[in-house]
């Protein structure tokens, strides 16, 4: 990406525009990812619970673990921009 | 995921979440063993303390003893089909009531047989199941008909009325309606093929739970043929479309020795369970044990079908089939508490 022609300043700022996408990437996709897991557990959660009131607590519990996805993402993206 | 299309996924994970929950909450074999050493109030008390409780407290007033019993487990049956099938969205909606037709043809069955009987309108309506696609409202239009003639007139545009009408004539002349029930039931089973292969996605996994049903249909009734001794021409008896051909089966039925017999039919069979069971039946003496043991591979084997293929329509059907045999179950045990019959030899009949 270093051109002979980029000043010192234009190869930071690459560098730290690089650094934003990676970020981005990191929390939008592990996101999609969570998003796509929990739509699949809430499903069944609210089956279960539809059935079983008494199993609220438990299916909640398990609908936001998929949760833990994203958390890593942005743990990921703030490692990358701090 | 197997045969769902991916806008529909989450319906079917709810729909099919919501059978398991209910097939974990049917009768389990303990509670079975218990009622068998129970008197007729006993059994009743112990139904009325599970989700039959409705019915029970509802019917209580109209109906006592075995009635009582007998009446609040098909209402029970009938309203949990219905919600089911209101519950399942799409394509299982589709499955679900195709599957369901059965019970119209037990239905019909039973109506035909009370008109020919003369028996009262409200005698025949309270062994009536109306869990298919025929209501109560439909029914009752049926009940009030005054001849069996007329019922099958009343049901011009189902589509088993063809069958209906071509075999009522010669079941009106001999009086047996065995024949009827037959052909109809064969018209069901070539139906639900028909529909398992009309392209509807989720089919292929209909289609083998059909095929499997069948052959267990046709081994049963192999096995029955041969208490009853018959070993002419069964081809009339069996239902195509299942594994076995109908000159295979044919074959089979001709065999005199059973040993024999149950070794042809483990040459042709694959499913390791089935094969199980058949050495398991060779040591069985009556009739209703074969019944019973080929019964629970059914259900063992649709049981792991539908955890190899957890979102489509197996575990429906799974549950559907279940709660059935629970049903037939806690009938058999009323009856024969009724009758004084010993606990030990009840257990032979039931489906735990």
């Amino acid at each position: 990406m270093v051109d002979v022609g980029m000043t010192l300043e234009m190869v930071e700022a690459s560098q730290m525009g690089m650094k934003a996408i990676g970020a981005a990437l990191a929390v939008g996709l592990t996101g999609i990812a969570s998003g796509i897991a929990e739509m699949t557990v809430g499903s069944a959660a609210v089956g279960a619970t539809a059935e079983n009131r008494d199993v609220f607590g438990l299916v909640l519990l398990l609908t936001v673990i998929p949760e833990t996805i994203v958390i890593f993402g942005l743990v990921v993206a703030l490692l990358l921009l701090f | 995921m197997a045969g769902i299309s991916g806008g529909l996924t989450t319906n079917y994970i709810y729909a099919c979440t919501r059978m398991r929950v209910r097939r974990s909450r049917l009768i389990p074999r303990e509670d079975y063993l218990r009622m068998l050493n129970m008197g007729l109030p006993e059994i009743t008390r112990f139904i009325g303390d599970t989700y039959y409780r409705p019915e029970i407290d509802e019917l209580g007033t109209s109906f006592s003893g075995i009635d009582l019993v007998e009446v609040a487990l098909s209402w029970n049956l009938a309203k949990e089909y219905q919600s089911i099938l209101e519950l399942v969205p799409g394509d299982l909606k589709y499955f679900t009531a195709s599957y369901l037709r059965r019970w119209d043809i037990q239905n019909i069955v039973t109506i035909l047989r009370g008109k020919v009987q003369e028996a009262r309108s409200g005698k025949i309506k309270e062994v009536l199941i109306p869990a298919g696609r025929l209501d109560k409202v439909a029914l009752d239009r049926l009940l009030a008909e005054e001849s069996p003639e007329r019922v099958v007139e009343a049901l011009k545009g189902e589509s088993i009325y063809p069958i209906l009408e071509r075999e009522l004539p010669g079941a009106m002349e001999s009086g047996s309606f065995a024949r009827l029930e037959n052909e109809l039931y064969k018209g069901y089973y070539a139906q639900l093929i028909a529909d398992a292969r009309a392209g509807i996605k989720g089919g292929k996994m209909f289609l083998r739970y059909v095929e499997l049903e069948i052959d267990i249909r046709n081994i049963q009734n192999l096995f029955r043929l041969r208490v009853g001794r018959i070993h002419e021409d069964v081809r009339e008896l069996m239902i195509p479309g299942g594994s076995f051909s109908i000159e295979e089966l044919q074959r089979l039925s001709g065999l005199e020795d059973r040993d024999e017999f149950i070794d042809a039919l483990k040459k042709q069979v694959k499913a390791l369970p089935l094969l199980n069971a058949l050495e398991a039946i060779r040591g069985k003496e009556h009739l209703h044990e074969i019944e019973v043991a080929l019964t629970r591979v059914q259900l063992d084997q649709m049981e792991r079908m539908s955890k190899r293929y957890p979102f489509t329509v197996l575990p429906v059907l799974v549950y559907l089939e279940e709660k059935k045999y629970e049903v037939a179950n806690l009938r058999a045990l009323a009856r024969g508490k009724e009758a004084n019959l010993p606990g030990e030899r009840l257990q032979g009949y039931l489906v735990m």
